[in-house]
């Protein structure tokens, strides 16, 4: 069953024209990594549909539910925001965890804000995902506490407790020291097996090629190649050929 | 009454009258600046241009004149220009021109730490609470208000600190403060002339007002050293 279908985005930064029509679909429970150089537009595609930033032109449709049309002038209403937001969860690159919050204050903040549930079953259901990422020994602590690697973990289990239907991952990896990226993929790849809906944008090639049903190569803001991991080992296009040389 | 302990009794009694005069400009300041500074540190921020400028200019003239001098134009200019002392000749009056003159000026000063402290918390965090879903409100209130009073906490001390001591310069209108409660008997109060040891007794009401304040304000620091941001 198709969860999201993304129309012929467009997005320009000024006279910068970041994002030139993509076109993609994504099935339920499939995990699609969008790789390509910097400056390419990815970060700027999951912002998009993220709703922190909003395309120029193009639609995005989730579960037949058009959330977003550049056709229609009208701006969304904040609360309008809000919800159509609720259908993403968003890992970024450098977590952004609240520093004044606890591990598990930083998971129940925010379902408990929109009443998710009764207070019970939220903090039940933040230690089930806390322990999920391994992490029930420092549900107390505060992320100042913690390497970067266990924030990022823990920057996982906050937004899986607003339980999105697709979940983005901003480079989860980029900002870790190369010994901590292991313990975040383990965490990624084990959503994976479990069927979450996924879009990462990474650099780590052999994790894209293991834990991918689909990959997206971007070049110059359009889509240049997309297909099966298998793309990564038989590029078809000599763009792809030459970024993959370069790692 | 010559000797220093038979002048004493007298002079702190009325020491301690000016100086709460000093803590009652004191505090009305804070309460007045406080939540005035917050509304001016957000139209310096605005993204209406006109009211942008507007606000930097108003806050550029307030910051860039004596306080002193501030407090004569507005005790003196509705009176002098208008024929219209709005404030009545009364100690009232004057302490009422004092406390508009000192939360207009302070408030300016308060503004910029406070624009500080806001664009200091990275922008990350409010997107941190978009995309969970969070109102502007929550996100404020809940995420970055803390993390901008922690970054707040040392320059707001300073000038805190500051202010005690500005007081003071209500003297100049003879707002009935402590220094001016001092001076009284140079000039001779009560029986007592020509003594300046009150003048100078003062500077112990602002020495153990100013200490109190720094521990106060080294608790509020390590309150918040729980976590970094």
């Amino acid at each position: 069953m198709t969860v999201l279908e993304v129309k012929n985005l467009n997005k320009s930064f000024g006279r910068n024209h970041v994002l030139r029509g993509i076109d993609f679909t994504l099935d339920e429970g499939e995990v699609l990594s969008i790789i390509g150089s910097s400056g390419s537009g990815k970060t700027t595609l999951l912002r998009c549909l993220n709703s922190l930033e909003f395309a120029d032109e193009g639609k995005i449709i989730v579960n037949g539910e058009t959330i977003f049309d550049a056709s229609v002038n009208k701006r969304p209403s904040e609360a309008e925001l809000r919800l159509k937001r609720l259908h993403f969860g968003l890992v970024f690159q450098n977590f952004n965890l609240f520093p004044q919050y606890s591990v598990l204050e930083n998971v129940t903040l925010a379902p408990n804000l929109l009443k998710k549930g009764s207070k019970e079953e939220i903090e039940k259901y933040a230690r089930e995902l806390i322990d999920s990422v391994g992490l029930s020994e420092k549900i107390n602590n505060y992320p100042c506490e913690l390497s970067g690697g266990q924030q990022q973990r823990v920057a996982i289990a906050r937004a899986l407790a607003m339980k999105p239907n697709i979940l983005c991952f901003d480079e989860p990896t980029s900002a870790l020291d190369p010994e901590l990226t292991g313990e975040v993929l383990k965490v990624i790849r084990s959503l994976a097996d479990k069927n979450m809906t996924m879009i990462i944008v990474t650099h780590e090639m052999m994790f894209a090629h293991d834990v991918s049903d689909k990959i997206i190569f971007m070049d110059g803001g359009v889509i240049a190649e997309q297909g099966t991991p298998d793309i990564l080992d038989n590029p078809r296009s000599d763009r792809l050929k030459a970024f993959l040389t370069s790692f | 009454m010559n000797s220093f302990f038979e002048q004493f009794p007298t002079v702190f009694q009325a020491l301690n009258v000016g100086f709460l005069q000093t803590l009652k400009l004191f505090a009305v300041t804070l309460l007045g600046a406080i939540p005035l500074g917050l509304i001016i540190s957000f139209g310096s921020m605005s993204k209406i241009k006109p009211i942008s400028a507007l606000v930097r200019v108003f806050v550029w003239i307030i910051r860039g004149t004596p306080l002193m001098l501030q407090l004569l134009i507005i005790y003196f200019f509705p009176g002098l220009v208008f024929n219209n002392p709005i404030w009545g000749g009364g100690e009232d009056g004057r302490f009422i021109a004092s406390a508009v003159a000192f939360i207009i000026n302070y408030a300016c000063y308060f503004s910029e730490i406070y624009r500080g402290g806001i664009q200091g918390v990275p922008h990350g965090q409010q997107e941190a609470g978009q995309v969970l879903g969070l109102s502007k409100g929550q996100i404020f209130f809940r995420i970055t208000l803390l993390q901008m009073i922690k970054r707040i906490v040392p320059p707001m001390s300073n000038e805190i600190i500051t202010l005690v001591k500005d007081t003071s310069l209500a003297r100049i209108i003879a707002l009935q403060e402590v220094i001016w409660a001092g001076q009284a008997f140079m000039k001779g109060s009560q029986g007592i002339s020509g003594a300046i040891w009150p003048l100078f007794f003062t500077g112990v009401y602002y020495l153990a007002f100013s200490g109190i304040l720094t521990l106060l304000f080294g608790w509020v620091e390590k309150k918040l050293s729980y976590f970094k941001a």
